[in-house]
């Protein structure tokens, strides 16, 4: 990240210095200003869903959702360790339901577990999983198009999770039949 | 489908007074989170969008646009969502802000900003996940995974230009 934001930065800066040097303060500005818009937005967002997402934590909904997915993250993700288990059941659920921000603690702790038993595969697994988005409701979007006086903003339902299965499903059958071939 | 997200809530809402959870307490304990998550997100959003605006305000943007268009073209993805396409990878932020720039400039219901918003709904920032996955645990021979997630993504692109389409 540190190095595509040095090329980017530095070179846009030395283009729009040659071009139009006084545009480059404004330039700056505006975007410092943007940034703050769009945390707004943001933090609406969020409070919304980590406020209910609280809600579903603390009345063991989470858990309950969590205990309803491991007998298929046990299959997939080959372990028996419960802590790994959990975690990586309680990272599907909020991927699921569109609050990714909320999912990449429990991915980070189930990572951690995994590497205990040195469970490479599935560490690389659960990276494919979440890389590829796994959501059911694309809530960010659809709030950022309800903001922006969308008269259907929920309509990319559909669409979207069409999209999203097509690339979880593709990366993690070619991560694990790339992965027997190799083996073998 | 406008359904969805209220019965969602009024589902949780019914399960966390059938437990007696204390719901003003625990939803703003929720919002307290969203908070600290939201100020710890601004000196990245501040950092890129000013790169954004820099990159865009000198032309480099539009340059590298026409440049990968007819790649772009080929494929059936439309030029206008290429930045977007491209930045996704690296940073969240950055592809929120051109998903939000796209949605402004063509409204929220045309083709171009659906499509953008299902290419940013079913991707996700693979560097900075695989960044902070992994941060702290002995060297991972991540570059197969990673390539694999990247075309997917690309593909997967493809595909949501196509089912906006239709749908």
């Amino acid at each position: 990240m540190n190095a595509v934001f040095t090329v980017i930065f530095s070179v846009s800066l030395l283009a729009l210095t040659v071009i139009a040097p006084e545009n480059v303060l404004p330039a700056l500005l505006n975007g410092a200003e943007k940034s703050l818009t769009m945390a707004v937005t943001l933090f609406c967002i969020y409070a919304v869903w980590m406020g209910i997402s609280r809600l579903a934590e603390k009345s063991g909904l989470s858990r309950a959702a969590a205990r309803g997915l491991k007998p298929l993250t046990r299959r997939l993700f080959k372990t028996e360790n419960e802590a790994a288990n959990e975690n990586i059941a309680m990272n599907l659920s909020c991927n699921l339901l569109g609050i990714g921000g909320a999912a990449t603690p429990y991915a980070v702790k189930a990572i951690g577990e995994l590497e205990k038993e040195n469970n490479d595969f599935a560490q690389k697994l659960l990276f494919i999983i979440n890389a590829t988005s796994v959501q059911i409701v694309p809530t960010t979007v659809i709030a950022l198009r309800t903001a922006a006086g969308s008269a259907a903003a929920a309509d990319i339902f559909l669409p979207s999770l069409l999209c999203t299965a097509f690339s979880t499903v593709f990366a993690a059958a070619v991560f694990i039949f790339g992965k027997k071939k190799w083996r073998t | 489908m406008a359904y969805i997200v209220p019965v969602i809530f009024i589902a949780v809402l019914l399960f966390a007074m059938v437990k007696r959870v204390k719901i003003y307490d625990e939803l703003s304990a929720g919002v307290k989170e969203a908070v600290k998550f939201t100020i710890s997100l601004i000196p990245c959003l501040a950092a890129i969008f000013m790169m954004c605006e820099l990159f865009e305000a000198s032309g480099l943007a539009d340059g590298l646009t026409n440049l990968l268009s007819p790649v772009f073209s080929f494929f059936g993805i439309p030029k206008e969502l290429a930045k977007l396409v491209l930045i996704k990878p690296f940073s969240g932020s950055g592809s929120l802000a051109y998903l939000n720039n796209i949605i402004e400039e063509y409204g929220a219901d045309s083709y171009i900003a659906r499509c953008a918003a299902v290419c940013f709904g079913s991707s996700e920032t693979v560097f900075y996940i695989s960044a902070v996955y992994f941060a702290g645990l002995k060297q991972k021979k991540l570059a197969a995974p990673i390539a694999i997630v990247l075309v997917s993504a690309f593909l997967t692109t493809v595909l949501a230009c196509l089912v906006c389409r239709i749908m």
